[in-house]
């Protein structure tokens, strides 16, 4: 009888402490995050595709009882000037805890110079220029594995397949490639890998066959091209066309509406990802988001939208372990400096060194079927390196 | 001669022809427009980005063979071509320098479809392709060259020589060069001069249409196509002579074997824009163009 009576008593405490909790969080405020992204312009297909992955994650991310979290959403139209315009109205109007957002290097370098400015923490799910974390760095954070530790994990890649390989390099020239390529050739140098030949196309090419037909005649083991849009489905095509082995071409990233571009004759390519519905080490929630997305969305999710998805986890989960956070910038700042946390899609550790930039890892796929909406791949090669192991920022000024 | 060299030497050769005929289907298209109505279109690259994106929702999305989807998207550019000058263009022919006001007007439609393919186009994907009309590699010697490339290539070939003859010998064409050299001067000899600046935006809107079908044809599109293109169109339209087709057609095909020669001997960043500088040096002794009148 007397155990029966606490018993209840204890519940009947649990439940008004729940109620009280509830009642609590329900009077405060709502934590505002600033959404800042590519919803028109250019990079508007990232911006989309990351505002698809973040409202997946959004639907789970207020369970009754915790505080509010809400994110703020604003185009940056792809212009530098109108991120900043955008973090300034959040920071001063909407009174923002944090932004985030960008999935181009240009635009977040921008909200990058006004939040470190402002002290604003700035969480950066997808944009891979280096100089996002370079030293000194306090307020910026970065999901995603900077450029030239791409090109380094690259040359790592080929340096397991075939030690002493040749390879042709060719790369579109803007910053985010540029940064890849330097990455590729400083650790090519030390891997014993031959460059040649490296061919640079500017902004608005759209014919590579010229190129193409030089890279054959070259006869490397292995062809990387880093390129994007139409022009990235045309050069491959080109390299194809001119009997270049898809088993020789490497893709720095593939994501979803690239690999379908690239079609069944790039099977047996390979490509650069941080998170691939296809690996085999997803979690449940890794594959549940994959199902998910792929209903929502017609297409399977790549690593930019996973990456958005999980930007929202990592502000409830820093909130949630340090509810003190929510209303002081410096605090959340520390707070999210100190996140030792693991990817509830894959599993893949997060956590940030001094200067924002996350210990850095990539898989490398190679392509085993190409279907209308979906692809299969499989995991070849994961790698993972410190952030400085490489003069990144010597590398990528 | 070795196989790495003929390849190279091929690859050259089709990379001129194919760069320059689609440059000259577009700056033909832009050039008849500007030469009878006096309007500069900058909305041309947006023209040719619509037909890209038009044929690749008929064949993709609807499942059109390629080769209907570009036929109805050509087609289609006759209706859209013959609203826009019923609702704007037409307002401006009795206009004192209208090519100014064309300008802006164009600048203005440039802006208004940029902003509906960003958030359409932009939303669902980042490149597009067109399935190939006909499948397949050719082999010439050691060199490959997809057949749907060939295609492109011969049927762009065949649009051009079929634009000249209509120019030269078809009774509208010689209405157009007369419209084109002297407008009062055809009208006192009979010419319906508001007909004719009709069927030249018609006509001009058209072979920008097929240009950008055949480009899509040939390579994969996305958004910022329509910036190269404008570009491109107008700097061969002011070095070949605005209002000379025949400027048009010469100067195009010598800007697509400019860039697949310079961007095999120096690089493909100096080829981009070794024909703008080529553009200003011309100017500097030929300020009206090499083949203007």
């Amino acid at each position: 009888m007397g155990t029966s009576m606490f018993r209840h008593a204890a519940l009947a405490a649990t439940g008004v402490a729940a109620i009280f909790a509830a009642t609590a969080a329900r009077g405060q405020d709502p934590v505002k995050i600033g959404f800042i992204t590519e919803l028109t312009g250019p990079w508007s297909f990232t911006g989309a595709s990351c505002v698809a992955g973040l409202k997946l994650a959004e639907a789970q991310l207020n369970p009754p009882g915790k505080r509010r979290i809400e994110f703020v959403l604003m185009d940056n139209q792809t212009q530098p000037a109108q991120a900043v315009a955008a973090a300034r109205n959040l920071d001063i109007q909407s009174k923002v805890l944090a932004l985030s957002g960008p999935t181009s290097s240009d635009t977040a370098l921008a909200i990058y110079g006004y939040a470190e400015q402002n002290k604003l923490p700035f969480l950066v799910p997808v944009a891979a220029f280096p100089q996002l974390t370079k030293p000194g760095t306090r307020f910026t954070f970065r999901i995603e594995p900077d450029a030239a530790g791409w090109g380094y994990a690259i040359a790592k890649f080929v340096e397991k397949q075939k030690p002493g390989a040749k390879v042709a390099l060719l790369y579109s020239d803007y910053a985010l490639m540029r940064a890849i390529a330097a990455g590729l050739k400083w650790q090519a140098a030390k891997s014993n890998i031959k460059i040649e030949p490296e061919i640079v196309f500017p902004q608005g090419t759209s014919d590579a066959t010229v190129q193409a037909a030089q890279v054959r005649a070259a006869n490397p083991d292995y062809v990387v091209w880093v390129g994007a849009g139409g022009f990235d489905v045309s050069v491959t095509n080109q390299l194809l066309d001119i009997g270049i082995k898809p088993e020789q071409i490497i893709h720095p990233y593939g994501f979803t509406t690239m690999i379908r571009g690239w079609g069944k004759r790039s099977v047996g390519s390979y490509y650069g990802t941080f998170f691939d519905a296809n690996l085999e080490n997803l979690t449940d929630e890794g594959k549940k988001f994959v199902e998910d997305f792929t209903k929502q969305n017609d297409r399977m999710p790549s690593y930019a939208e996973n990456y958005c998805y999980l930007t929202s986890q990592i502000f409830r989960e820093v909130l949630d372990r340090n509810p003190e956070a929510a209303d002081n910038r410096e605090k959340f700042r520390d707070a999210l400096s100190a996140l030792n946390w693991k990817e509830p899609t894959s599993g893949v550790p997060i956590t940030f060194d001094k200067n924002g930039a996350r210990k850095e890892y990539m898989y490398f796929m190679q392509i085993t079927d190409v279907g209308a909406k979906e692809y299969k791949a499989k995991q070849s090669f994961y790698i993972e390196w410190d952030p400085e192991v490489l003069p990144v920022y010597d590398l990528v000024k | 001669m070795s196989d790495a060299a003929i390849i190279i030497v091929m690859s050259t050769i089709t990379t001129g022809i194919m760069l320059g005929v689609i440059f000259s289907l577009v700056a033909v298209g832009v050039t008849i427009v500007y030469g009878s109505i006096w309007m500069p279109n900058a909305a041309n690259g947006q023209f040719f980005l619509l037909a890209s994106l038009l044929a690749w929702s008929a064949s993709v999305s609807w499942g059109l063979h390629p080769a209907v989807a570009a036929l109805l998207v050509i087609g289609a550019s006759v209706p859209f071509s013959y609203l826009l000058e019923i609702l704007l263009v037409r307002r401006f022919y009795d206009v004192p320098n209208r090519n100014v006001s064309y300008f802006v007007l164009t600048l203005g439609i440039t802006q208004i479809l940029a902003g509906i393919f960003s958030v359409t186009y932009g939303v669902w994907s980042d490149q597009f392709q067109l399935p190939p009309i006909v499948p397949g590699v050719t082999l010439f010697g050691p060199f490959p060259i997809a057949n749907n490339r060939l295609a492109s290539m011969g049927i762009a070939t065949i649009l051009l020589a079929a634009l000249f003859a209509l120019l030269r010998f078809h009774r509208y064409g010689r209405a157009l060069r007369a419209v084109f050299q002297n407008r009062e001067a055809a009208a006192l000899r009979g010419v319906d001069v508001r007909a004719i600046y009709r069927m030249s935006f018609i006509l001009g809107n058209g072979v920008i249409f097929a240009g950008g079908v055949l480009f899509a044809c040939a390579y994969s599109v996305d958004l910022t196509v329509a910036w190269t293109m404008a570009v491109t169109a107008f700097a061969i339209m002011i070095i070949g002579g605005p209002g000379s087709v025949l400027g048009a057609l010469v100067i195009g095909m010598v800007f697509g074997f400019t860039q697949a020669i310079v961007s095999i001997f120096a690089s493909p960043t100096i080829a981009a824009f070794s024909y703008l500088g080529a553009m200003l040096v011309i100017l500097l002794f030929r300020p009206s163009g090499l083949f203007a009148r």
